[in-house]
């Protein structure tokens, strides 16, 4: 046991000390959050300027201004000028090289069959962002929209406004009375998504660990003292506590962050100018009054946080015996391919499966996906803010312990026959054959 | 269980799939001697050693270890460096001798204070807080032999200890080994290749050469039986003069001219067996001016070419 202390020890020490740990530590925040900028600004900002020339060859949204001789749109609302989106409008179509020669980029052609078939052609020299296609479609649909209104109706386009209805469906779970089902569905997906890449890089690690070992030949000092299972063992519990800690770490981090900036941000006026209470509010109580974050306070983060730490510490034990097999198969990391892609298939449908739940977090797929122990550690992520039950939680739990306990057997097995081999690549028959060997 | 035995290794048997490593190995390792243990490459030193360190069991047969059989709660009384050797190159010196030293049982306190004396000993001092990949070749294999070494086990199993040191420290190294043989507190099992080792070093010596036991016993028996009546003598004449003085009396091996020095010549002769060699010198001194005559004494490299190559012919 002593040994095995010693092991853990080393294995978790000489990572946590690296720079590299604990830059890796402040970047997690500061890439997720830079991820979600960096998906805004796409959404946005990364658009290019696109000139735009509507050929309106019927003339239903557009009309020819004799004093200024230029055709306009008749509703001009219908076409706000926006600083990357710029139209102009015509009723005759320029010629292939004509267009190529002007400086419009976009050419939009349509006549009166827009209005059975609601849908136009547009031309193009490059392709415009999907955020661009989108604004025009949006655009054209408005004005269409109004010369039918006009045309049919024989309605004033605000009267028509005011008696188009739209239905927005608030839900509420009769248990918990919270009613962002969404919300919480995408902090179980975000949970998932870390779990998904702890385990995957702390197991990576374990490979890595041990392919190190057999490359700097220390391997056969070490096992001429511990016994091969030690050494495998302590290695996934060494490198295991370092994703603990990494965790830890996060957690004090967003403590801190919430805490810390709760605070200033309740010195500061903004939280009353973004309410509607006359009086001086909390950061807890502010957030209560902000329909799109007072789900946060309704999900259950003691739960959540030992539910990550539990799921972790399974999830990655039970890849961590696969990834310490194939670190032991081989001799070095572009070796490793070959057995690495299947083993990361299960953790990857989980993922995905995990993010296509965000819609259905109550489905089947995710339900069965929660129990199955390959991808209970991730996919249960998913699930857990929507409330599970708690033989849900120990079915997983029990079958994620009952698959690691065999696959430990079996990798402690393979780990055995590979940690002392060299030069040779083990085929998918030798390690059948690792299997069922006694010694 | 043989009495003063370090080890029994009692006709052990190990295969991998068809290929016989070792085939009913029997020999015994003296305690508080150093031992070699000799073959060429894939004769089955590695499978003997890594059995000796838990690494693999035998299939059939046992060793014992100090008259107990050999399980792996004995691994802390065994001092192991292996010809495959390396260090963490992540690691500090110190910090990895560390870590070596406990986890072979040792408390941490008590290692530091060896490691020093070691390090001192061995001139590493000055090295302990550096990390490994600043260390050069030869500063890492003297860490590696102080880890062996450190927790002063029962049995120290060195494998081509002296690979990779330059000749200073190849002799420091030597020296230390010898050293701890002398106390007789350490019984050392020695394989090397290195033949001139192996008779300034080791009492005894086991050969193995595919998978079997070919040759066993003390080194200076070893090099004596395997005398075969062949006399070295240097003379001075001309070789003519000497070949036809030696007549039928012997049968000429090879004669090497200015050897030792200039107008000295050296042959090697062989004695018919029924000859008397001290009354054969005195008539041949009486014949050619001999400058010396010695009975020819094989070296172990010898000893261990003639084992190896008899071996051979009897499998082919």
């Amino acid at each position: 046991m002593k040994t095995l202390k010693h092991i853990i020890y080393r294995e978790w020490s000489t990572r946590v000390r690296r720079k590299a740990f604990w830059l890796g530590t402040l970047l997690i925040p500061a890439l997720l959050a830079g991820s979600i900028g960096i998906s805004v600004w796409m959404n946005s900002g990364a658009e290019k300027e696109a000139k735009v020339l509507v050929v309106d060859a019927s003339g239903l949204i557009s009309r020819f201004d004799d004093r200024r001789e230029v055709w306009l749109p008749t509703h001009p609302d219908c076409f706000p000028e926006r600083s990357k989106l710029m139209y102009r409008f015509a009723q005759e179509a320029m010629g292939d090289d004509e267009f190529l020669k002007s400086d419009f980029d976009l050419m939009v052609f349509f006549d009166d069959g827009i209005l059975q078939h609601s849908s136009a052609k547009y031309y193009y020299e490059k392709a415009p962002a999907m955020s661009t296609e989108r604004a025009i479609s949006n655009d054209l649909a408005s004005a269409i929209e109004r010369f039918k209104v006009k045309r049919d109706l024989e309605l004033d386009f605000e009267t028509y406004k005011r008696l188009k209805t739209s239905i927005k469906l608030v839900g509420e779970d009769v248990v918990t009375r919270d009613g962002n089902a969404t919300g919480r569905a995408l902090i179980g997906f975000f949970f998932s998504a870390l779990l998904f890449l702890q385990i995957v890089i702390y197991g990576m690690h374990v490979m890595r660990g041990v392919i190190e070992e057999k490359a700097n030949r220390i391997v056969e000092v070490v096992i001429s003292v511990v016994t091969p299972m030690q050494l495998m063992t302590g290695k996934i519990i060494g490198i295991g506590l370092v994703g603990l800690t990494q965790f830890a770490l996060l957690a004090a981090l967003g403590w801190l962050i919430y805490f810390a900036g709760g605070r200033w941000l309740e010195a500061s006026d903004l939280l009353k100018a973004t309410s509607d209470a006359s009086v001086s509010l909390d950061f807890e109580s502010w957030m209560a009054t902000q329909s799109g974050l007072r789900f946060l306070l309704d999900v259950n983060w003691p739960l959540m946080v030992t539910a990550v730490a539990v799921f972790f510490v399974l999830g990655y034990f039970m890849y961590a015996c696969i990834f310490a097999a194939i670190g032991a198969a081989v001799d070095q990391e572009s070796d490793a391919q070959y057995y690495t892609i299947p083993a990361l298939i299960p953790p990857m449908l989980a993922y995905l499966l995990a993010a296509s739940s965000i819609e259905n977090p109550e489905g089947d797929l995710s339900i069965y996906g929660s129990y199955f122990p390959l991808t209970a550690p991730i996919m249960m992520m998913t699930r857990i803010p929507m409330g599970v039950d708690g033989w849900e939680l120990l079915v997983a739990i029990g079958g994620i312990g009952i698959m690691s306990y065999l696959l430990l057997l079996a990798s402690s097995r393979i780990f055995r026959l590979g940690i002392l081999t060299r030069g040779k690549r083990f085929s998918w028959k030798d390690l059948w054959n690792g299997l069922r060997s006694r010694h | 269980m043989e009495k003063g035995a370090a080890l029994v290794i009692d006709h052990v048997s190990k295969s991998y799939g068809p290929q016989k490593a070792l085939d009913a190995v029997h020999f015994t390792v003296p305690k508080g001697k150093v031992f070699g243990l000799l073959g060429p490459n894939g004769a089955g030193k590695t499978t003997l050693l890594r059995m000796l360190n838990g690494i693999t069991r035998a299939d059939a047969g046992s060793i014992a270890f100090f008259g107990e059989q050999l399980s792996r709660r004995h691994l802390p009384r065994i001092g192991y460096l292996p010809e495959e050797r390396g260090l963490y190159k992540t690691m500090r010196v110190g910090e990895q001798a560390l870590y070596f030293a406990q986890l072979r049982g040792m408390k941490k306190e008590d290692a530091r204070a060896k490691l020093m004396h070691w390090f001192e000993k061995l001139e590493v001092d000055g090295w302990w807080n550096k990390e490994v990949s600043e260390v050069s070749k030869g500063m890492a294999q003297k860490i590696q032999f102080i880890l062996a070494i450190l927790h002063e086990p029962d049995l120290l199993i060195l494998d081509e200890p002296l690979s990779g040191f330059d000749p200073i420290n190849a002799q420091r190294v030597r020296s230390t080994i010898q050293e701890m043989s002398n106390q007789g507190d350490t019984t050392i099992l020695l394989s090397t290749h290195d033949m001139g080792s192996v008779e300034e070093m080791c009492d005894e010596v086991a050969l193995l050469h595919q998978g079997s036991l070919v040759l066993n016993g003390p080194v200076q028996t070893l090099r004596d039986e395997a005398r075969d009546g062949r006399v070295q003598v240097t003379f001075r004449g001309t070789v003519m003069q000497f070949t036809v003085a030696l007549g039928a009396s012997a049968e000429l091996l090879e004669v090497t001219s200015d050897a030792p020095r200039p107008g000295e010549h050296t042959a090697m002769l062989r004695l018919p067996s029924a000859t008397d060699s001290s009354q054969w010198i005195h008539w041949i001194s009486g014949t050619v001016q001999l400058t010396s005559c010695t009975e020819w004494q094989p070296s172990m490299r010898d000893v261990f070419m003639q084992a190896v190559n008899e071996t051979s012919k009897v499998a082919s």
